[in-house]
């Protein structure tokens, strides 16, 4: 009996004998009854996957979204501003000095700045059409092009030469609605009865959605040909990226220090940033979605180990008569709950991550999973697992040894 | 030098009206090497003394003491340990896990102890290889005769080596032939050094063996040792029980003194 000689059992024992578990058998004891059942196990553990796939594709779907915004904003900038001018107190739109363009210039930090006249005529395709279109005619400066940092799909924008010359550059939807998609044609259009040639044709902007509606001209030729009187209209300006809010703060001084209170200072990249933060309700709404299925699930795994405790009597009482505590049965089924849900939570992780990777990739979007969330999801499975197991546990742990053990 | 296992006046009531009397002032005692049968119609009480010398169950009145320690001074907890230790257990279903190896299910009779998996494998194989299995260690017990399948259950019971081994009707699954090699299995293990206690309703199985303890109506009605417990209080240290003792004392160590 070479086993006696090998055995830890305390000879000559003290009066108490003490039940001990080392943790690799409490986990090894705990994951058996699910390893002996894969087909239960695994559909108890779908529901909880389910949960946490929805969560963490809501959080990965939303966090991709947001990355691709961000990234967005990051290469247009945030240093470019618009001034426009303000109400002044009666109501009415105020005009911003003809001086303005100059003298925002004159501000250290400002980069580079373009005015803009909206003139208050129309432009036609030709002399029959009278429809405006919706399209704005501005009077421009070459600086413009720069400072938004556009760029043209055909053509070239307004030089200091063709400022002066009956020609036109035209906004990405005003040439669509137009009518031009090249300039093979050497296309010419109408404005108030004048013609212009087309020289450019500019990419959709993507900070300043109101200049792919505008049709540009130079100053020059705006009173040259339209007999317009010039007044700017707007102000754009790239301030150096460290100042951008100490330029801000002076501009409506510089522009118009007579009434600086009807000049409106603007962050085109602004309204970007917002729709970054827009679908924080909707999020919220699908993580309570998400957070219901977990707790349907939660409830799932909880019926399945109440069963189970019924089921395993007669396992219990043998483990009790091999000398598990009440505390050892408890434990071994929490752990065998905590770890159905935990494999759920990892079926759930994978298959959100997956979800989001393939929406995103169909959206053109950077896919961004959050690596928090994953181990959100995988921490809450867990302790929803083990609170599920409270209950069954407690059942199991009462289980008087003499009846489990009992042939049924 | 006091017996393993020592009974005095227990008795068990079970709520009801009238109260169920299951056990009636038993008293018993049963020294280290004994091989014994507690034999008894359904109903006579015998599967509660089971449970109740099992540490299963506590009497409602009366004493019961395992090497010596009063099972009333310890807890829940503290019987649990005890079992752990000192008591196997055979049952008349085996309760064997059906997924499992003979090996790891003989080797779960260790695992309350805290003994480390390697070593437990390692005895469990050198248990199953008393029971006549040492061949069959990776069958899983569908796969095994019901003969088989005690084996591995006295197995695992014998392989922390306790003070005592109950054996709950453990022929009960079994037919007749079956049933002799089980009994055999556990005459052979006597002579090695267990204490066996087995609970019967069978009298032939019960005649078999060197001690008989009959029950009725929750009461002993008769002893082949043939002592009251006045007289084992009483008694002499050495010389209670069959004439082999002593060596088997002296394979078994003295875990017996308390």
């Amino acid at each position: 009996m070479s086993a006696d000689k090998d055995s830890p059992v305390v000879k000559n024992a003290p009066l108490r004998w003490r039940s001990k578990i080392r943790p690799s058998d409490a986990i090894r004891n705990g994951t058996h009854g699910l390893r002996s059942r894969k087909g239960r196990t695994f559909l108890t553990a779908i529901g909880i996957a389910i949960g946490i796939a929805s969560m963490v594709a809501v959080l990965g779907i939303s966090a991709s979204s947001k990355a691709d915004l961000i990234a967005q904003i990051d290469r247009l900038g945030t240093n470019l501003l618009k001034v426009e001018p303000g109400s002044d107190i009666f109501g009415d739109s105020a005009a911003l000095p003809k001086a303005s363009p100059a003298m925002v210039r004159r501000i250290g930090p400002v980069e580079s700045a373009a005015s803009v006249s909206k003139l208050g005529t129309s432009v036609q395709r030709n002399e029959f059409l009278k429809d405006d279109n919706g399209i704005a005619v501005l009077a421009t400066e070459p600086q413009l092009i720069d400072t938004i940092e556009g760029s043209l799909s055909h053509g070239r924008f307004l030089d200091q030469e063709t400022s002066s010359l009956p020609v036109v550059v035209l906004g990405s939807v005003a040439a669509e609605r137009l009518g031009f998609n090249s300039l093979d044609s050497t296309p010419t259009v109408k404005i108030a009865g004048v013609t212009f040639a087309v020289i450019g044709i500019l990419d959709q902007s993507e900070l300043n959605p109101d200049l792919d509606r505008a049709v540009f001209i130079g100053n020059d030729a705006a009173g040259k040909y339209l007999g317009a009187k010039v007044v700017p209209t707007g102000i754009y300006l790239r301030a150096n990226p460290d100042h951008v809010e100490t330029v801000r703060s002076v501009l409506p001084q510089t522009v118009n220090p007579a009434d600086p209170n009807e000049v409106k200072v603007s962050r085109p990249s602004d309204a970007l940033e917002a729709r970054a933060e827009v679908d924080k309700n909707l999020q919220n709404l699908l993580l309570g979605l998400g957070g219901v299925s977990l707790i349907v699930g939660g409830v799932g795994i909880a019926n399945v180990m109440v069963i189970s405790v019924l089921e395993r009597r007669g396992e219990i009482g043998l483990r009790r008569a091999l000398g598990a505590t009440r505390r050892h049965i408890a434990g071994q089924f929490v752990v065998e709950s905590a770890s159905l849900s935990l494999l759920g939570g990892v079926i759930g992780v994978a298959l959100g991550t997956a979800v989001t990777y393939f929406y995103a990739h169909r959206q053109g979007w950077i896919v961004a999973v959050p690596l928090a969330g994953l181990a959100a999801g995988v921490a809450i499975a867990l302790v929803l697992g083990a609170i599920a197991g409270l209950y069954p546990s407690v059942r199991a742990a009462r289980l008087d040894p003499a009846e489990a053990v009992r042939p049924s | 030098m006091s017996p393993v296992l020592e009974l005095v006046a227990v008795s068990k009531e079970y709520p009801g009206t009238p109260p169920i009397r299951a056990l009636d002032d038993v008293s018993l005692a049963v020294d280290a090497g004994e091989l014994i049968a507690i034999v008894g119609p359904s109903g006579s009480g015998k599967s509660t003394l089971m449970n109740v010398i099992g540490t299963l169950d506590r009497p409602s009145s009366g004493q019961v003491l395992i090497e010596g320690n009063r099972l009333s001074t310890l807890t829940d907890t503290g019987l649990a340990g005890l079992r752990s230790a000192r008591i196997g257990f055979v049952f008349q279903q085996f309760h064997l896990m059906e997924g499992s190896s003979a090996l790891d299910n003989v080797a779960t009779g260790l695992v309350y102890k805290g003994v480390r998996r390697q070593l437990r494998l390692q005895m469990a194989a050198e248990a199953l290889s008393r029971v006549g299995l040492g061949h069959r260690l990776d069958q899983k017990p569908p796969k095994m005769s019901g003969g088989e399948r005690q084996r591995v259950a006295i197995a695992r019971a014998i392989v922390g080596d306790p003070a005592i081994v109950l054996a709950d009707e453990p022929t009960g699954n079994l037919d007749s032939h079956t049933s002799t090699e089980i009994i055999s299995l556990m005459q052979r293990l006597n002579d090695e050094g267990s204490t066996i206690i087995v609970i019967t309703h069978d009298r032939d199985l019960a005649d078999g063996l060197p001690r008989q303890v009959a029950m009725r109506d929750g009461a002993i009605v008769a002893d082949t040792a043939d002592v009251s417990i006045e007289t084992v209080a009483a008694r002499p240290l050495v010389g209670v029980g069959s004439s082999n003792d002593m060596t088997k004392r002296t394979n078994r160590e003295g875990g017996k003194q308390a």
